[in-house]
């Protein structure tokens, strides 16, 4: 082959290195501002009685939108979980985006709904009303039937009829705990520019749930579940933490953030053209605030949690993460003008170009990499002792980033108690290496080819359900 | 990949094994603390066993308060204190002084921790003296609001600001420059938490244009929130001075409709055309809580107002000032007025 192939070779396994580099640093990095911020997040906790502090004294209104799509078999005990929140003032509406199922007649049934009138105070584009229902039983549910448009869209029926200056998005089959709003609320109560927080995503797989309550928490007892725990643990305690002791958090997770409502109907609410409107809607808030001249933050809160159920398989959990890269890249593209700009500040000259070059580009360099790097092995041109020692360092940087996320995670919140668990975590950093980042990678790239294609959709998810616990005199 | 030379591997190497001594340390790191997190409730449980009984006969019989106190060691004292914080956070009254009395022998401690390096520390300890330790350890807690930490300082704010201790309202007042940032009807609450007392000085605070406009709004809210009937006048005369305040203008409409008297509809009325919507939606509601039948006209007109929030306050204010029948009217007709008309019926008559 002429030296022009091979230089071109040689340049992708710089630029691999390169690329390989400078993403562990910046993991790195991420890291270990959380620590530090996690630390005195944690000490801050202990100094402070959160609850005396807010409960004593005035907690702005929210109000919880929770799109559903089909949820018939998890939507009463997902709604009653909704009504044993600790806080003193909050409306529930849960949307129904034109489910096919029972959706609507379950909550109807459960929760003595009676048809009501609710006029909007926004009018952000959204599928048409239907009806709108109230509760006898509960003054403060309502639920919204509206013409199928998708979960941005639903959200966008719901912010039209929230009348609360902030609100809660959130996914209705996630479980909030109890203290969770209380939690989440106490940047918008010190700090009046904030406009968005978000909260921590953990896996309920393996958990036990009683009236919608996670009472018991344990690892799931599947591989792959297990595998997102920790996954999780990295990208909240480690990665978002850190992006929030810089200043410059860009995504707060659909399933679970709380938003100052006028910000977010005066930047146009969800998109409804993105499969990832909960990241496309915090980087156009910075953008609607940076470009308003509004003075503004957007928090990450490490210590509200929403439960959520993760995919147990891989068709499901490859659909999803093609999903989660086509938002990813959807978002950043739309707002590229950000990239690098030092009008948008920390967020446009440091979160955006993580996130653009490392996040969105990644898996195309990390593949390309991957083929000049079997070539040249091929060939006969690698000098082996120098890949063992780079697949060494490749190995070993993976299990030391998710081993501090698992001292992060031992360091503020301890949320698996049994000594079993923490040891399985350990374990997982070393068996991740061995085919789930790759597997991690190709759907990634999948999910990069399929936004380049224009592909829509969010791709069918399936859900075992949690594991309740039979009540007490139950069957 | 290109030949490499031995020093570049040899480095390579290098980072091998600095990682791997990164990833055993954090590994070491998770363990340790695991290990020192589960001997910490371990005793915790153990000494809250040893404590909870005579704690809760102190409580019960004052006169044995001081049975407890053989029954802290030296070393244990500042759990001792937490757990009977703990406990403080729930009781009032006489069980709360039985309380301050079980932990007086140790808060000289705990007042020294107000100088800790660490703001948290520092927090802690004035929430404790907070708690447990006021009016005696007041100095400790002033000084809190002046502490370089905001933390610190509004950790002290919130325990300052109690009815039971109106004397440190002036102090209070005189360091709210400080919380600025805080969320508005927060720092209301807490000044409308510090009772009647503190009314007056709100009141002329209000009227006063020297001070920033955020900080008369929370007087505003705070008045509001204390349904202060002597606060309508002055709020009128603010409302007079108002400019282009929308966020002021709103908190002082807000305590119009609160505390307002027919009267005051005049200085009302004109905020209802033009403006903020915020504006505009408190004038609506203000003017629907303090007007009667003669200001429908203005309110069913306010109905049609762009924004839906001033829209929706102005169909409220229509029931409130009497125009229920003609809403009802008005909800038979086709169109949004129509919409806004039968929910507004609907908030008050129900289903």
């Amino acid at each position: 082959m002429s030296d022009a192939f091979w230089t071109v070779v040689w340049t992708f396994n710089y630029i691999v290195l390169g690329y390989f580099i400078v993403l562990h640093v910046v993991y790195l990095g991420t890291s270990l501002f959380a620590f530090r911020a996690l630390r005195a997040y944690a000490l801050r906790l202990k100094s402070l009685d959160l609850t005396d502090l807010i409960t004593s004294a005035w907690a702005p209104p929210i109000t919880l939108i929770a799109p559903a799509y089909n949820e018939e078999a998890t939507c009463v005990e997902s709604v009653r979980s909704l009504l044993t929140l600790e806080y003193p003032d909050y409306e529930i509406l849960v949307v129904n985006d034109g489910s096919k199922d029972a959706t609507v007649e379950r909550l109807k049934e459960a929760f003595n709904l009676y048809e009501a009138s609710r006029v909007p105070t926004a009018e952000l584009e959204s599928a048409e009303v239907r009806r709108i229902f109230r509760s006898r039983r509960h003054p403060n549910l309502w639920v919204i039937d509206k013409e199928n448009g998708g979960k941005a869209d639903a959200l966008n029926a719901g912010l039209n009829h929230c009348q609360t200056p902030l609100f809660c998005a959130m996914d209705a089959d996630s479980l909030l705990e109890p203290e969770a709003l209380i939690r989440i609320v106490r940047p918008f109560l010190e700090d009046a520019d904030t406009i968005a927080a978000g909260g921590v995503l953990r896996i309920a797989n393996g958990c036990t749930v009683r009236q919608g309550r996670v009472v018991d928490v344990r690892l799931p007892k599947k591989l792959l579940p297990r595998l997102q725990v920790l996954e999780y643990l990295r990208a909240f305690l480690a990665g978002r933490m850190g992006w929030d002791a810089l200043d410059a958090t860009l995504v707060i997770s659909g399933a679970f953030g709380i938003f100052k409502r006028d910000v977010v109907v005066s930047a146009g609410g969800y998109s409804t053209d993105t499969v990832g409107e909960d990241m496309e809607l915090v980087v156009r808030m910075h953008r609607y605030c940076r470009e308003n001249e509004i003075p503004y933050r957007i928090h990450f809160v490490p210590d509200p949690v929403a439960w959520t159920e993760c995919p147990e398989s891989l068709a499901v959990l490859g659909r999803q993460r093609d999903r989660w890269q086509r938002g990813l890249f959807q978002s950043l593209l739309r707002h590229r003008v950000m990239l690098l700009n030092p009008r948008y500040g920390r967020a446009g000259m440091v979160a955006f170009p993580y996130f653009f070059f490392l996040e969105m580009l990644g898996p195309v360099i990390e593949f390309l990499g991957y083929f000049s790097f079997t070539v040249t092995i091929l060939s006969g041109r690698a000098d082996w002792p120098f890949v063992i020692a780079f697949l060494c360092v490749a190995m070993v940087l993976g299990v030391a980033l998710s081993l501090a996320a698992v001292a992060l995670e031992e360091l503020s919140f301890r949320r698996y108690p049994r000594m079993s668990d923490l040891l399985a975590l350990f374990t997982l950093t070393l068996i991740e290496n061995f085919g789930y980042r790759q597997l991690s990678a190709w759907w990634r790239l999948k999910g990069t080819v399929s936004a380049l294609r224009g592909k829509e959709g969010w791709g069918h998810m399936v859900r075992t359900g949690f594991n309740v616990e039979a009540e007490e005199g139950a069957p | 990949m290109n030949p490499v030379s031995d020093s570049a591997l040899a480095l390579v190497s290098l980072i091998v094994v600095a990682i791997l001594v990164i990833a055993i340390l954090f590994s070491l790191y998770a363990i340790l603390l695991r290990v020192g997190h589960s001997r910490r409730e371990a005793l915790q449980a153990e000494l809250q066993d040893r404590w909870e009984g005579p704690v809760l006969s102190a409580i019960a019989d004052p006169a044995r308060v001081s049975d407890v106190h053989p029954l802290v060691p030296q070393r244990y004292r500042m759990h001792f204190v937490q757990f009977v914080l703990d406990y403080a956070r729930r009781v009032r009254g006489a069980e709360r002084r039985t309380l301050r009395r079980l932990v007086e022998p140790y808060l000289d401690e705990i007042a020294e921790r107000t100088q800790h390096p660490r703001a948290e520390v520092r927090t802690r300890a004035v929430q404790t003296l907070g708690t447990l330790g006021l009016p005696k350890y007041s100095k400790e807690v002033l000084a809190g609001l002046e502490d370089p930490s905001p933390l610190v300082s509004m950790v002290s704010a919130r325990y300052l600001a109690r009815p039971e201790f109106p004397e440190f309202g002036p102090a209070l007042m005189d360091h709210l420059d400080r919380f600025e940032g805080w969320n508005r009807f927060f720092l209301a609450s807490m000044l409308a938490a510090m009772g009647p007392e503190v009314s007056p000085v709100l009141r002329d605070g209000l009227v006063d244009g020297a001070q920033p406009p955020w900080l008369r709004a929370v007087y505003a809210e705070a008045l509001r929130m204390q349904v202060d009937a002597r606060s309508a006048d002055p709020a009128v005369e603010a409302l007079s001075t108002v400019g282009e305040q929308r966020d002021l203008a709103a908190s002082l409409l807000r305590l119009l409709a609160a505390v307002g008297r027919p009267e005051h509809v005049d200085a009302v009325r004109p905020l209802c055309n033009g403006g903020a919507e915020i504006v505009r939606a408190q004038s609506f509601h203000a003017l629907g809580m303090l007007g009667d039948e003669r200001e429908l006209p203005l309110l069913f007109a306010g109905m049609e107002d762009d924004s839906p929030w001033a829209a929706l306050h102005a169909a409220r204010g229509a029931r409130e000032a009497g125009g229920a029948t003609l809403l009802r009217e008005m909800a038979h007709e086709e169109g949004d007025r129509a919409r806004l008309a039968g929910q507004v019926l609907f908030e008050e008559e129900g289903a």
